[in-house]
């Protein structure tokens, strides 16, 4: 009986309905969308670690040659406290890679990066081996040629695992003794040559043993320990070096998206709000328009506030409908996006409840209005006596 | 529930004490100018005149719809003016039932549903609504056409619905306004005849009206003119 006033109008109450759906829908999947999303750069930060510097030699005087780190700053910086590994890598130029003799024609085109790289690389990224072993104390003493790839290097030549097979170094031959898993924090490695700083001197006329670049793991106090480094390396001197967290990187890209978050809330708060200002209007004209209704149970009786609840109560329904089928509507939406992007859904069902809560909250205050000026229609004047 | 005394029939229902009733603030038009009158338990009344008497403000003030400016209006002895909205209201409901020219029936709800509107709020279950509804609708021979809409039944038969909707409740006075106006002759004969069978010696009846073929058929006839009462007369019935 008392949503009778609903249910016969239909159309109408399926449209002031819209307001409440779209606003709790809007905020629903944007809170639940960032959350995702989020959780996604969780599992990406923790996969990654959260405790990895990277530290680029910069150019001090020494201009005209690529900047280095001594091998005497490396040894300082791990002598660091907190500092736990590091591995020091120098990327080669001017070699051409090939997979075979032959080929030099179609690779030149597409440069293999070629690092020299100190022996516990995969243990400082934390990265394992597809298969085969890293470069070891033997290859490094001995001068081997041998050679470490990464995955989609190994892809791309169609190189087998455990297949004894050798690449061309600018016409030398390398054999191949391991692939290097995916380094999600240098997406470059997976498609890079790792060889030992000897055979870089031996064969590519490195003069020194000295990184460019430093990977350095430090679990507690690692931006400390980052802030530091520069100083350990350069003492004071000419030769500088930047170090920084990658992941800072990816927390940074979790705030951005915290601000498109709140954007997309409030514009979800006003589709609330323009949803209640619609209900508002919508119920006060029905409240004309059912003048003679109101009048008539007036005379039959009910009294001013029960003329009043029912009119509130039908925003009540408009409002806990709309706010569960917003809720359900972003929730949809959620799963849609987390979906298509791999994520997984995070979604706060308490959240859910809250914002159809809030739907609930707008729907009461926006029929406050109208029911307050049903209960205040005097009934002679609706009744119209003859 | 019903007012019945010992002496049933005498029975003051509902009194007009002085009553004035002033429309407008700054230009004051009296309406109704200090009136008193009294129906009874079992009374068949009719209240005539032209338009602009003050016959409907007095159906208003009758059905404490509206509150006088001056004087009291009693219902079962009960002053209405002390009483709250609320109180007011369920003395409404319990003590007066209402038909008018118009029907005011809910368009959409059934016949069996606008009777039902009478009965909600007072503790009944919904079983027993249906029950006394129903019984109200087969007094007024609508007992089949229960689920209809409104816009499916005559203008005769929805008036039979909105009688039926007056009586549910069991008043002790039924007021009608023009219960016949926006009939043709066949349909109002019933309906008049209606009336007729639903007074009881527990239950007056008072039908505001200018047809004087229906006031002619009551059994008192108060007559107004510009907010007074001018002739109350007992009718002699053939």
């Amino acid at each position: 009986m008392a949503v009778s006033g609903l249910t016969a109008r239909k159309v109408r109450t399926l449209l002031i309905m819209l307001g409440p759906v779209l606003g709790v829908a809007a905020i629903v999947a944007a809170i639940g969308i960032n959350e995702s999303s989020k959780g996604h750069l969780k599992a990406k930060l923790q996969e990654l670690g959260t405790d990895l510097i990277v530290v680029n030699a910069s150019a001090g005087f020494g201009f005209g040659q690529d900047p280095v780190i001594e091998s005497a700053a490396v040894g300082r910086v791990s002598r660091l406290p907190d500092v736990v590994a590091v591995t020091g890598t120098r990327q080669m130029s001017d070699i051409v890679t090939v997979p075979f003799a032959g080929a030099e024609d179609y690779y030149r085109a597409f440069p293999v990066p070629v690092i020299a790289t100190g022996l516990d690389l995969p243990s400082t990224l934390e990265v394992p081996l597809v298969s085969g072993r890293f470069l070891n104390e033997f290859d490094e003493s001995s001068g081997a040629r041998v050679a470490v790839i990464g995955r989609d290097l190994a892809d791309e030549y169609g190189y087998l695992r455990g297949e004894s097979r050798t690449i061309e170094l600018n016409g030398l031959q390398y054999g191949v003794v391991g692939v290097l898993d995916y380094v999600l924090l240098e997406p470059s490695m997976d498609s890079a040559v790792f060889l030992t700083f000897a055979t870089a001197m031996d064969d590519w006329g490195l003069d020194e043993p000295d990184p460019s670049r430093l990977y350095v793991r430090a679990p507690v106090n690692t931006r400390l320990v980052a802030q530091e480094i520069p100083t350990v390396v350069s003492l004071g001197g000419p030769d500088g070096a930047n170090a920084s967290v990658p992941t800072d990187l990816l927390d940074a890209q979790s705030q951005v998206d915290e601000n498109l978050n709140n954007l997309t809330k409030m514009m979800g708060g006003l589709a609330l709000i323009v949803g209640g200002v619609g209900i508002a209007n919508v119920m006060s004209i029905s409240v004309i328009q059912r003048s003679s209704e109101i009048g008539i149970r007036r005379a039959l009786g009910h009294s001013r506030s029960t003329i009043a609840i029912q009119f509130l109560f039908e925003a009540l329904v408009v409002g806990v409908l709309g706010g569960i089928a917003g809720a359900g509507v972003g929730a949809g939406v959620v799963w849609g996006v987390a979906e298509q992007r791999g994520y997984t859904m995070v979604l706060s069902v308490v959240g859910l409840a809250g914002w159809a809560l809030v739907s609930v909250g707008v729907a009461v205050v926006a029929g406050l209005y109208p029911s307050t000026k049903a209960a205040r229609l005097e009934p002679l004047e609706t009744l119209r006596l003859g | 529930m019903n007012p019945v005394g010992p002496d049933g029939a005498d029975e003051v229902v509902l009194s007009l004490e002085g009553v004035s009733r002033i429309y407008g603030e700054e230009v004051q038009v009296s309406a109704l100018d200090g009136v008193s009158m009294e129906i009874r338990a079992g009374e068949f009344v009719s209240i005539v005149g032209p338009s602009g008497s003050g016959k409907s403000t007095m159906l208003g003030l009758l059905g404490i719809l509206d509150l006088p400016t001056h004087g009291v209006i009693r219902v079962r002895g009960v002053d209405v003016s002390e009483l709250s909205d609320a109180e007011r209201s369920s003395l409404r409901g319990d003590a007066i039932g209402f038909v008018f020219q118009q029907f005011h029936l809910i368009p959409h709800l059934t016949a069996l549903g606008n009777v039902e509107t009478a009965l909600l709020y007072r503790g009944l279950s919904s079983r027993q609504r249906r029950g006394r509804a129903m019984e109200a609708l087969e007094q007024v021979g609508l007992g089949a056409r229960h689920d209809h809409r409104p816009v499916q039944l005559s203008g005769g038969e929805q008036q039979r619905v909105a009688i039926a909707r007056a009586i549910t409740t069991q008043p002790g006075v039924v007021l009608a306004d023009e219960p016949t106006g926006a009939l043709d002759s066949q349909n109002a004969e019933n309906v008049l005849e209606i009336f007729h069978d639903l007074q009881t010696s527990e239950r007056a009846i008072c039908i505001v009206t200018h047809d004087l073929h229906v006031a002619d058929s009551a059994r008192r006839k108060i007559s107004m003119l510009d907010g007074h009462i001018v002739s109350d007369e007992q009718l002699v019935r053939s």
